[in-house]
C-alpha cells in the first residue's frame, strides 16, 4: 500500500546513523585495545591514529542522530512513534527538547552523546592513556549505542530504534489499512508529561547526564592503570575529571531537586525516592573516591579504596540506570518509567556485567603488584581523617541503595518485602548520624596535615572556629524555635547536634580560608566546597525540620459532643476547602479564593488566591499567590494536574497548590454575598426558599469544658433548615477561638445552594451568615507549605559546585 | 590491628545495627484477605479501584475524608479511607498501590501509589488500546 505524507527518508537516514556509530563505536573500541597493547611505538601509533578517526565518525554519527530526531519532533512528523509518543502540535518551543528525554531512546541518547564529547576531550588532551582510556570509554560507547539499534538478532530485538514508524509498531492497527491515515488520524501527538513541562526539566537532564556520562573517564583511568601496570602517572590526570563529575553531577541531582521542589506535588525538594537516591549514590562514591585519591596522591596510602571507589562509581550509574529503566522498581517510585521489558533488562545487565569483569579480572591479575604502605596513618594526619569520612560516605551508599534495590532483591528472592509506614524516617534516621559525622570531619580535617600534625598547630587554628561555631549553633538551636518532635526527642536532639556540624563545618571553613589560605581562592576550591557543602547541610536540616504546614485544616476542627467530628489530633487534616470569596482562616493567614483564569488554550487554569496575615498587632501583609493547574482530558472526564504557586522570600517560600477543583463547566459566575442578622436560640431567618431555624446555641470554653481538646472556646450552632417543599435539612456551623485567634467553621446544604457561617459572637447571641448561591458553588481544596531558609540549600548548592570547579582548575594547571 | 581497621569495624558494626534496627519497619505486599488476618498491622496492599461503587469525596463538607472500595486480584473487596485529598487522577488509575492498615474491616489508608495509563505510554499494548479508539473519535469529529 502506498501511504500518503510519511517523510520516510529522514528516519532511514537517521537509522543508518545509528548503526553507523555502533559499528564505529566498535571500531574506535578495537583499534584503542590494539594501540594500548601494542608493544613497538610505530604499531601503536596506527592503531591509535585509526581509534581516532573511527571515534570521530562515532561522535559525527550521534550528533546526526540528535539532529535526525529533533527535525522529527520538531516538523511533528507523527508517522514516526517517538514523535506521536511524546510530542504534540500546542506544545511550546522550549519543550520541543524536554521531549528528548521524555523517552528512553532519548535519554540514552543524550548520554551517548554527552560520552561522545568527553571522549573528543580525551583525545585531546589524554598524551600517553589515550589508547586505554579510550578504549574502555569506546567500550561503553558501543553499548550505548546498541541500545539505539533496534535490529533483530534470531528473533531477539536488540536496542529500540527511535526512528521506528507507528505502523510497523502497531502493524494490526486498523487506522492503518488506509493509505491517508497521517492526514485522518494521526494528526497529532500524545504530548509530553504535564510535570515535565517546566523549564527545570529542559536543562536538568542534560546536566545529569553529562554527570552520568562523565562518571566513565575516572572508571577508565583506573581501568587502564591496573591494565597497563601504572599505578603511579594515572593520578593527576584522573583527579580533574573526578572532581568535574562531582560538580556536574551534584549540580544535576539538585537541579532535579529544585524541580521537584517547584513542580512536583511531593511536599518538598527530595523524598528519598528511588530515582533520587540511585543518582545519589554514584555521587556518594566519586566524592569517597576523590578524597582517597588525595590522600594517595599525597601518601601513598589507600589506593586500593581508592581503586573501589571510583570503578563503583561508574557501576552504580549503570545499575541505577537498570533500576530505574527496567521497570523492577514497579511499584514504589513515583516516577513510573516503565521499561522496554525483558531485553533491556538482559541488555543492561549485560552491560553492568562487562563493566563489573574487566576491571575485576585486571585487578585480580596485578593485585600482588598493587602498592601498599604497611605503615600505619596517624590519627593526627589528614589522610587519617579523610579515609574515615570516605568510608562513612561508602557505607552510607551502601544503605541506600540496598534499601533502594528492596524491590529487585524481592525479584530475585521471591520475597514481599516492602519498607513500612515512613519511608523517608528510615533514611533520615541513619542519615542524620551521618550528617554529624560527616559534618564534622568537613569542619576539622583540612586542620591536620599530611603524615603529622603537631597538637599545637592544630588548636591554634582551630580553637576559635571551634568556639564561634558553638555559639552560633547553640543561638540557632536556642532561637530557632526547634519543635519537630514529630520522632521524639531523640531525633530532635539529632537535628541539633547535626545542625551543629553544619554550622561547624561552616564556620570552620571560612576560617581555614580566611586564616590559613590568606583569602588565596586560587587554592581554596576544598574550603569553598567544604563550606558550600556544610551550608547546604543547615539549609536541608532547617527548611526540612520546620517545614510548616500553612493549610492547618480549622474548620474541621475536633470538639467532641458535636455531631459531625472530622480529622483527628494526631493525623492533622492537611487539605482546607475554599469557597469563592469567602475569607477563611489557614494558620496565620486568612485567605479567599478570589478568582480563576478562564481555561485557555493549552488548558491551563490559573487561580488567584489572596493571603491577608491575621495577625492583627503587626502591620497586616497581604498579597496573592497564583497556583495554576493543567485540565487533561482523560477517558473518564477531565483530569486535574497541579502545579503549585509560591511567594518567595529571602528567608521562606510559601508554597501553594491546588489539590481538587470542581469541573469548570459545571460552573456559573457566583455573585452572592453572605447576609448577616444577629440571632440567638429559637429564633427565624428567612432565604428565597425556607427558613433556617436556630435550634440550640452552644458555648463551652476550656475552663468549664473539658472535652475542648484543641480549642480555648467554642459557639457551636445547631441549625433546622425548612425548604418550601417542607424538606429539612440539619447545618452545624461554629465559631472557634484559640490563642485569640478566631476562626470559622461554616457549613453546607448543597441541594438549597446555602453557605451557613457564625461571622460573630457575642454572648448567647451569634451573627449567622447565610450565603445563597445562584451557581453551584465554586471552591478549590488547597495544601500549603511554608520552607524556611531553603535558600540556604540552593546558595549551599552553588557553593559546593563553585568548589569544585575551582579545585578541579587549579588541579589542570598545576605541574605537581 | 590497625587503627584505621577498628575505624571500618565501628562503621561496618553502625550499619548492621541500623540494618537490623530496620526489621521492624519491613512491612509485606498482602491482598486484602491477608490484610484483614493482621487487624492493625502496617501493609502495602495492591489493588484496583472498585468501579461500581460510589467514591465519596466532598470537599465542601470535609476536603481531607475520601471513601472507596477497592478490590484485589483474588476478588475481595474492602472500603478504604484515606483521610487526605482525593487523588486527581483515582478514577482513571487502573491499579493503586495502597498503604495502611485494616481497622475493624476499613482499611485506614495512609498513602496511596497510582499506577495510570497515561504514565504507562511506553506500554506497547497501551499504545495499541489507544489507536484502536481513534478511528471512531476522529471520525465523529470530522462528520
Amino acid at each position: 500500500m502506498q501511504y500518503e505524507g510519511e517523510h520516510l527518508l529522514i528516519g532511514q537516514i537517521g537509522h543508518f546513523f545509528a548503526i553507523l556509530s555502533f559499528v564505529s563505536a566498535l571500531v574506535a573500541g578495537y583499534a584503542y585495545f590494539r594501540s594500548a597493547n601494542a608493544r613497538e611505538l610505530p604499531g601503536a601509533d596506527a592503531w591509535k591514529k585509526m581509534g581516532r578517526i573511527a571515534f570521530g565518525i562515532q561522535a559525527f554519527s550521534i550528533i546526526a542522530i540528535f539532529v535526525t530526531l529533533y527535525l522529527i519532533i520538531y516538523n511533528h512528523y507523527f508517522e514516526y512513534k517517538y514523535a506521536h509518543q511524546h510530542s504534540k502540535r500546542s506544545l511550546d518551543m522550549q519543550y520541543l527538547l524536554s521531549c528528548f528525554w521524555e523517552g528512553q531512546e532519548g535519554s540514552f541518547m543524550l548520554w551517548t552523546f554527552w560520552q561522545s564529547m568527553l571522549g573528543l576531550v580525551l583525545m585531546r588532551r589524554a598524551r600517553q592513556w589515550e589508547s586505554p582510556v579510550m578504549a574502555v570509554l569506546s567500550l561503553s560507547q558501543v553499548f550505548l549505542a546498541s541500545f539505539l539499534l533496534g535490529i533483530y538478532f534470531f528473533d531477539v530485538r536488540i536496542g529500540t530504534s527511535p526512528f521506528v514508524l507507528m505502523r510497523n509498531e502497531f502493524p494490526d492497527a486498523p487506522i492503518f489499512r488506509d493509505p491517508n491515515y497521517l492526514f485522518k488520524y494521526l494528526t497529532d501527538g500524545n504530548g509530553l508529561n504535564i510535570l515535565l513541562q517546566n523549564y527545570w526539566m529542559v536543562i536538568h537532564p542534560p546536566v545529569l547526564f553529562l554527570g552520568f556520562a562523565s562518571a566513565i573517564v575516572p572508571f577508565a583511568y583506573v581501568v587502564a592503570a591496573l591494565w597497563k601496570k601504572d599505578h603511579v602517572s594515572w593520578v593527576k590526570p584522573a583527579l580533574p575529571w573526578a572532581l568535574f563529575n562531582g560538580a556536574v553531577l551534584g549540580l544535576g541531582i539538585m537541579m532535579g531537586a529544585a524541580w521537584a521542589y517547584e513542580s512536583l506535588t511531593f511536599g518538598g525538594y527530595w523524598a528519598w525516592d528511588p530515582v533520587e537516591n540511585a543518582s545519589m549514590v554514584p555521587w556518594m562514591l566519586m566524592v569517597a573516591g576523590i578524597h582517597t585519591l588525595l590522600v594517595y596522591k599525597h601518601t601513598g596510602h589507600s589506593l586500593k579504596a581508592t581503586y573501589l571507589f571510583l570503578a563503583l562509581s561508574y557501576l552504580l550509574v549503570l545499575y541505577s540506570t537498570f533500576l530505574t529503566r527496567t521497570g523492577v522498581l514497579g511499584d514504589t517510585s513515583v516516577h513510573s518509567f516503565t521499561g522496554e521489558g525483558e531485553s533491556l533488562y538482559w541488555h543492561l545487565l549485560l552491560m553492568i556485567l562487562t563493566f563489573i569483569l574487566v576491571p575485576l579480572l585486571l585487578f585480580v591479575r596485578e593485585r600482588r603488584k598493587v602498592p601498599v604502605i604497611h605503615k600505619e596513618e596517624s590519627m593526627n594526619s589528614r589522610e587519617f581523617w579523610m579515609f574515615v569520612g570516605s568510608l562513612l560516605m561508602f557505607v552510607s551508599a551502601g544503605y541506600i541503595i540496598i534499601l533502594t534495590s528492596l524491590p529487585f532483591i524481592n525479584k530475585l528472592a521471591g520475597t514481599q518485602w516492602a519498607i513500612g509506614k515512613d519511608v523517608e524516617y528510615v533514611y533520615n534516621r541513619v542519615m542524620i548520624l551521618v550528617a554529624v559525622v560527616i559534618g564534622i570531619l568537613t569542619a576539622i580535617t583540612q586542620y591536620f596535615k599530611y603524615k603529622d600534625t603537631s597538637r599545637k598547630y592544630f588548636w591554634n587554628h582551630l580553637l576559635r572556629p571551634t568556639v564561634a561555631a558553638l555559639l552560633l549553633s547553640a543561638a540557632i538551636s536556642f532561637f530557632g524555635g526547634f519543635d519537630y518532635y514529630k520522632y521524639g526527642v531523640g531525633f530532635l536532639a539529632a537535628i541539633h547536634l547535626s545542625l551543629w556540624a553544619g554550622v561547624y563545618a561552616v564556620v570552620a571553613n571560612a576560617a581555614y580560608l580566611w586564616k590559613v589560605l590568606k583569602g588565596n581562592l586560587k587554592v581554596a576550591g576544598a574550603s569553598i566546597t567544604h563550606l558550600g557543602f556544610g551550608m547546604m547541610l543547615v539549609g536541608i536540616l532547617i527548611s526540612s525540620s520546620k517545614k510548616e504546614l500553612v493549610s492547618v485544616n480549622s474548620t474541621g476542627i475536633s470538639v467532641r459532643g458535636l455531631k459531625d467530628v472530622k480529622g483527628k489530633e494526631e493525623d492533622p487534616a492537611e487539605n482546607v476547602t475554599l469557597i469563592h470569596g469567602v475569607p477563611t482562616p489557614m494558620g496565620k493567614y486568612v485567605v479567599t479564593y478570589e478568582g480563576d483564569s478562564a481555561v485557555t488554550k493549552n488548558d491551563r487554569v490559573y487561580f488567584r488566591i489572596r493571603f491577608t496575615t491575621a495577625d492583627s498587632t503587626r502591620p497586616r501583609e497581604s498579597f496573592h499567590i497564583y497556583p495554576n493547574a493543567f485540565l487533561v482530558k482523560g477517558d473518564e472526564g477531565m483530569n486535574l494536574s497541579s502545579n503549585p504557586g509560591a511567594r518567595h522570600y529571602l528567608n521562606r517560600d510559601i508554597f501553594v497548590y491546588i489539590t481538587s477543583w470542581l469541573n469548570p463547566e459545571a460552573q456559573k459566575k457566583d455573585t452572592a454575598s453572605f447576609r448577616n442578622t444577629w440571632v440567638k436560640k429559637g429564633d427565624t431567618v428567612f432565604y428565597s426558599k425556607g427558613y433556617v431555624v436556630v435550634n440550640d446555641v452552644i458555648t463551652a470554653n476550656r475552663n468549664d469544658n473539658k472535652d475542648l481538646p484543641v480549642v480555648d472556646s467554642a459557639w457551636l450552632s445547631d441549625l433546622r433548615i425548612v425548604s418550601q417543599d417542607g424538606r429539612s435539612y440539619m447545618a452545624q456551623p461554629a465559631y472557634f477561638v484559640k490563642d485569640g485567634q478566631p476562626s470559622v467553621k461554616w457549613d453546607t446544604v448543597h441541594t438549597q445552594n446555602l453557605v451557613l457561617n457564625l461571622n460573630a459572637v457575642d454572648g448567647g447571641r451569634i451573627q449567622l451568615g447565610v450565603k445563597e448561591s445562584n451557581a453551584v458553588m465554586r471552591y478549590i481544596t488547597l495544601k500549603a507549605y511554608a520552607f524556611p531558609y531553603i535558600n540556604l540549600l540552593w546558595l549551599g548548592t552553588v557553593i559546593t559546585v563553585a568548589g569544585f570547579l575551582i579545585s578541579m582548575y587549579r588541579r589542570l594547571v598545576s605541574r605537581g | 590491628m590497625k587503627k584505621i581497621h577498628i575505624a571500618l569495624l565501628v562503621i561496618i558494626a553502625v550499619a548492621i545495627a541500623g540494618l537490623l534496627t530496620l526489621t521492624q519497619d519491613i512491612t509485606t505486599y498482602d491482598s486484602i484477605e491477608s490484610a484483614r488476618k493482621k487487624e492493625g498491622k502496617y501493609v502495602h496492599l495492591i489493588a484496583r479501584l472498585d468501579r461500581n461503587s460510589p467514591v465519596l469525596y466532598d470537599p465542601v463538607k470535609d476536603p481531607n475524608y475520601l471513601s472507596f472500595y477497592a478490590v484485589d486480584s483474588l476478588g475481595s473487596r474492602a472500603q478504604v479511607v484515606y483521610r487526605n485529598a482525593k487523588p486527581t487522577e483515582l478514577e482513571h488509575s487502573d491499579r493503586v498501590v495502597l498503604k495502611g492498615q485494616m481497622k475493624d474491616g476499613v482499611f485506614e489508608c495512609r498513602e496511596i501509589l497510582l499506577k495510570c495509563p497515561s504514565k504507562y505510554k511506553d506500554d506497547p499494548n497501551e499504545q495499541f488500546r489507544k489507536l484502536q479508539q481513534t478511528p471512531e473519535a476522529s471520525s465523529i469529529k470530522t462528520s
